[in-house]
């Protein structure tokens, strides 16, 4: 009884983007997928020099995994990426009611891309930011690049001060979702 | 003097477009290799590669190292310098620093570079050439009487800046000669409680103009001509996104007066070599000069394109003495050109730079598309240097028919890898007043309302893609250990055909 049971948890996978929408797919996820109620087609190929693409309705579009971290993935479709966790019911349902418990006092942390400079900060503890806001400019490849909130949020803290050199994946800051 | 040698004093694409023109015309490239790329394309491509990666001075990059770059090129006998664009290009000390060495500098003389870099000198010489201008106060207006005598002078609309702040405080647009007192004490009063300073100053203001440039050539015998303008209006923070040739703002009589104006300004300081004159165009066609650059520009190949000219073997030529082999009259320009810039950056997150490796990249060229990149497999993104990977330019009869062809060559144009502005290229494509050809400097942060094209089924797709991957992995799993390769997990197909 128990085995079937786990069994059975496993057939379904789902996909949390980060903007937490939910895709859901059923194992083996071959050639076909659920798709607004209907079973439609997937190709996946790669083409002679390594490209992977996926042929759907007919049409093509280019795939990358640019990010790749256990469960967690960021794929590229036709250059433009979209982040993803990849989970099954049970541990969906395990990180829901954590996220619940957690409440709102965790903060999301926001890193430093690409090693650099801090030229400034544009928000301090307390400001309310919206995702795609700038937060703050690092200077790096003789540019000023504009690090901006992936969430909305409040800002908890501030990791960093203006004119110090950072490396990549170094920690701005934490910012408490909304 | 024929030049036998050339050292390139760059790197990158462009180095890789001068040793091009160095083969075809049977002259020995060098090139100088850093301890950022050893392994970088540009280097495999020259004739002679003189190693900077040991021994480096960290205080001072490699390609700004004068009297480095200086030595190397006695060292080695070369009879010539390009330095490319950006890092010394327009430096007058190397320019004056190869002239005192007998060194052929590929470009204009130290004189030259000095006075066009030197803003009040360039725009002086304009003005005695008669050369419209922004013009404007040369200092603060002492009160409402000068600044209305000022802006008659320029006419209208004019800016009153405060001359001790800045941000917007102290700051107003004056349309017309009603307002100018009752601005100008507005502007004084907030530029005093601000900065605690109330000097105002006066300026031309120019609403969301265009940005349109001329392409020059001219030969150490006087002769000049222009190759024509090239659009450069699509930017971000002053960063140029794509260039097309002509302009879609331009007809024929706009573009004789602002390539005679080129022209003049050129004369002006007895200029050779290839050079640029940037204009302001307002959206009446009233146009100024803004600055010459005094080098061959990023942009340069849309130029080529339409004209059929090569702008590297011009100046190679220019340099060795040689006369101008065409006058105005032979240029035409045929068809239209454009260049889609390919970088490696984050348009999801602002234009952000996007490092790391270039695992894969592939494109299709033909009698339309020109590509050049200094990158291919492998290659690597680093902080060093501009994130760009490539120029995707695009020929073709008509405007139109070469955004067509655009949307078809960046849809074949593949990078594995890194984060690309190739979404952002055809978001542009989508975009109708592009498309018009309606557009000026405003249109990134007015227009152009979403950065990336995004299809309502991708994120489906790369959700679906996420999901097989880690499924596929859970089962191998059970088999055998992670496959990963410079900590990136590899994917099943690519991991299936090497096992095969």
């Amino acid at each position: 009884m128990a085995r079937e049971a786990k069994k059975k948890t496993t057939t379904k996978l789902i996909a949390l983007s980060s903007t937490n929408k939910a895709y859901e797919f059923n194992k083996p996820l071959e050639k076909q997928i659920k798709y607004q109620g209907k079973v439609v087609d997937i190709k996946l190929h790669e083409d002679p020099k390594g490209f992977s693409y996926i042929v759907w309705k007919n049409k093509k579009y280019m795939l990358d995994v640019i990010e790749k971290k256990q469960n967690r993935y960021t794929i590229m479709v036709n250059g433009v990426w979209h982040s993803f966790s990849v989970e099954t019911p049970v541990s969906l349902k395990r990180k829901r009611y954590l996220e619940q418990q957690v409440d709102s006092s965790a903060g999301v942390s926001i890193e430093a891309p690409m090693p650099g400079k801090i030229i400034d900060i544009l928000v301090e503890e307390g400001s309310e930011v919206k995702e795609g806001e700038p937060i703050i400019i690092l200077e790096a490849m003789k540019m000023q690049n504009e690090i901006s909130s992936h969430i909305s949020g409040i800002v908890q803290s501030v990791s960093v001060k203006k004119n110090e050199s950072v490396m990549k994946d170094d920690i701005l800051m934490e910012i408490r979702r909304a | 003097m024929k030049i036998k040698s050339i050292l390139i004093a760059n790197r990158g694409e462009i180095a890789i477009r001068i040793i091009k023109t160095a083969r075809k015309m049977g002259i020995r490239s060098y090139v100088i290799k850093t301890a950022k790329e050893p392994n970088a394309w540009y280097l495999e491509e020259a004739d002679k590669i003189i190693d900077f990666s040991e021994n480096f001075d960290e205080s001072i990059p490699e390609f700004l190292d004068i009297e480095r770059i200086i030595k190397s090129a006695k060292k080695h006998k070369v009879d010539a310098i390009h330095p490319g664009y950006g890092f010394l290009a327009e430096n007058p000390d190397f320019a004056r620093r190869c002239e005192e060495s007998k060194i052929i500098f590929i470009g204009p003389s130290h004189e030259i570079i000095y006075r066009m870099g030197h803003k009040t000198i360039a725009k002086e010489l304009a003005r005695k050439s008669g050369v419209p201008l922004l013009g404007g106060s040369p200092g603060a207006v002492s009160d409402a009487e000068e600044a209305r005598r000022v802006a008659g002078e320029i006419g209208y609309p004019v800016i009153l800046k405060a001359a001790a702040g800045g941000g917007g405080r102290g700051m107003r647009v004056v349309s017309r000669e009603k307002d100018i007192e009752r601005m100008y004490s507005l502007a004084t009063n907030e530029a005093a409680k601000a900065f605690n300073n109330p000097d105002v100053f006066l300026e031309k203001f120019v609403r969301e103009p265009r940005h349109v440039e001329f392409q020059i050539l001219a030969d150490q015998h006087g002769n000049i001509v222009h190759l024509g303008e090239r659009e450069c209006s699509v930017q971000r923070k002053h960063q140029k996104l794509l260039e097309e040739s002509p302009s879609p703002a331009l007809n024929s009589s706009l573009r004789k007066k602002m390539g005679d104006a080129a022209i003049k300004i050129a004369r002006s300081v007895n200029y050779y070599s290839a050079g640029t004159v940037e204009f302001l165009l307002d959206s009446d066609n009233n146009f100024s000069f803004m600055e010459m650059n005094t080098r061959i520009q990023v942009e340069h190949p849309v130029t080529e394109m339409v004209t059929g000219i090569d702008l590297i073997e011009q100046m190679i030529l220019i340099a060795e003495g040689e006369k101008l082999p065409f006058t105005q009259k032979d240029i035409k320009l045929n068809g239209w050109a454009i260049e889609w810039r390919i970088n490696a950056e984050d348009v999801q997150s602002g234009f952000s730079p996007s490092l790391g490796t270039i695992e894969k990249i592939s494109w299709v060229e033909n009698e339309h598309v020109r590509v050049d990149t200094g990158v291919r497999d492998g290659s690597v993104i680093t902080p060093y240097f501009d994130s760009m990977i490539a120029k995707l330019i695009i020929h073709a009869e008509t405007r139109e028919r070469a955004l067509q062809l655009s949307s078809q060559a960046i849809m074949k144009f593949w990078i594995k890898g890194t984060k690309t502005t190739l979404a952002f290229c055809r978001a542009v494509l989508q975009n109708s007043n592009f498309r018009k050809g309606n557009f000026n400097t405003s249109f990134l942060s007015k227009e152009l309302k979403i950065h990336y094209q995004n299809e309502p089924d991708e994120a489906l797709l790369a959700a679906f893609f996420a999901t097989y991957d880690y499924a596929r992995e859970m089962n191998e799993n059970e088999e055998k250990p992670l496959h990963t390769e410079n900590g990136k997990a590899i994917t099943p197909w690519v991991l299936k055909k090497r096992l095969r």
